[in-house]
């Protein structure tokens, strides 16, 4: 093994994507209840505070034919494979990975803003699990941007 | 410390970050998974009846005369009752039992001038839920809570009805109420009731039930009067009208 592999191999998994991986992983299960709930496998969604039946049943719980929920739980899943990916020793210094991860947080975090805000405007209602995801999808996006000065250092 | 000291000491503090790292997610997972499987399992587990009893039959007015049984509200030997045909699935129901209802509660059956009884009429062919709502009622009059459990499954039609499963639905409202729910979840996800709904719906059909709700007046020895409209003043109508004959046959 070359020295400089054997310095890559030892280089401590990067913390920010450790992160990201445990949050996907609780996004990916809120969202998960959301999309039995679409399928009707779940009972009312038992609300401390919020009307997620409201939420749930209204014409923004849907893109098309397709549950908001199970766009959440595509998102989350490939978030998780990201950071999980990017934790392994051969991966840890990636930009590629972290280029995807920061891109893909941006993207899940800017829809959910979308839909918090059609919660609070259009619907009227709020469901703590859209809450819950919606918090959970910006942290990982704030634990995606140590990945930007990476991804802009290997590309200049 | 020497270079190889170094990266041995970066190496093992790696791996017992990613060992760390590991059990979190672990944990994460296996938490994350109990709650699904627990937040699901009224759905997955049990076969309830959710449709008419086939080997019941509907041709033979003995066997569901005797089987049928409407639900009652007020005293049943009144001289007057107003009686619903109706499905729990039907929107005009719904709107039937959070507007009309009360006022006959109020002004007819809490001053003793009717009773009120309900039959299932679930229109299985267009709604896929209704006849396992009806038996749920039945689940939760098995503890007195039945014309609670109708309301509350009028009240929420639009939150199961569009479910593929409306069974976790009709669990979670048994439990809102305080039903036990190991009896109501047993009862729900048997075939208990399936019999009764069953002829409630052919007792509706001799009476030319074709569409719900549809309301009669019963009046002691007269038989059924349909009413024309489903709204309080027509019904208070029909019940005074009723009445006015009877007193003309009397005299």
């Amino acid at each position: 093994m070359s020295e400089d592999a054997t310095v890559l191999h030892a280089s401590p998994p990067p913390m920010n994507r450790m992160v990201i991986a445990v949050l996907a992983m609780i996004g990916l299960f809120v969202a998960l209840y959301l999309m039995a709930h679409n399928m009707g496998l779940t009972g009312p969604i038992v609300c401390g505070v919020g009307d997620c039946g409201t939420v749930q049943s209204s014409v923004y719980a849907k893109v098309g034919p397709i549950p908001v929920s199970a766009i959440g739980v595509a998102g989350y899943l490939i978030l998780l494979y990201l950071a999980y990916l990017g934790v392994q020793p051969i991966q840890r210094e990636s930009p590629l990975i972290g280029a995807f991860l920061f891109g893909g947080s941006l993207g899940g975090v800017t829809f959910s803003a979308y839909l918090t805000y059609l919660e609070a405007f259009v619907i009227e209602a709020w469901c703590q699990y859209c809450v819950i995801s919606a918090v959970v999808m910006l942290l990982i996006f704030l634990a995606s941007l140590p990945e930007v000065p990476r991804f802009i250092r290997r590309a200049s | 410390m020497s270079r190889g000291e170094k990266k041995r000491g970066s190496r093992g503090k790696g791996g017992s970050d990613m060992t760390k790292f590991g059990v979190i997610l672990g944990v994460v997972a296996l938490i994350g998974a109990g709650w699904l499987f627990w937040s699901v399992r009224g759905s997955v587990l049990g076969t309830p009846a959710t449709g008419p009893l086939l080997e019941l039959d509907l041709n033979d007015a003995e066997v569901y005369q005797e089987l049928a049984q409407g639900i009652t509200s007020g005293d049943p030997t009144g001289t007057i009752g107003i009686i619903e045909f109706g499905d729990y699935q039907c929107p005009g129901c719904g709107g039937f039992a959070l507007a009309v209802k009360p006022q006959i509660d109020l002004a007819l059956v809490q001053t003793g001038r009717a009773y009120f009884q309900f039959f299932d009429f679930p229109l299985t062919n267009m709604h896929p839920h209704a006849f396992l709502a009806a038996r749920a009622a039945r689940c939760a009059g098995d503890q007195d809570l039945y014309w609670e459990y109708h309301q509350e499954l009028f009240r929420n039609q639009s939150s199961w009805s569009g479910r593929q499963s409306a069974v976790g639905a009709f669990l979670g409202y048994a439990q809102g109420l305080g039903l036990d729910q190991d009896t109501f979840e047993g009862c729900v996800k048997s075939d208990k009731y399936a019999d009764v709904v069953t002829a409630n719906m052919s007792l509706g059909q001799e009476a030319g039930v074709s569409g719900t709700p549809t309301i009669f007046i019963m009046v002691k020895g007269q038989g059924l009067r349909p009413v024309m409209r489903n709204d309080f003043q027509s019904i208070e109508a029909a019940i005074e009208s009723a009445l006015e004959d009877l007193e003309t046959a009397g005299n």
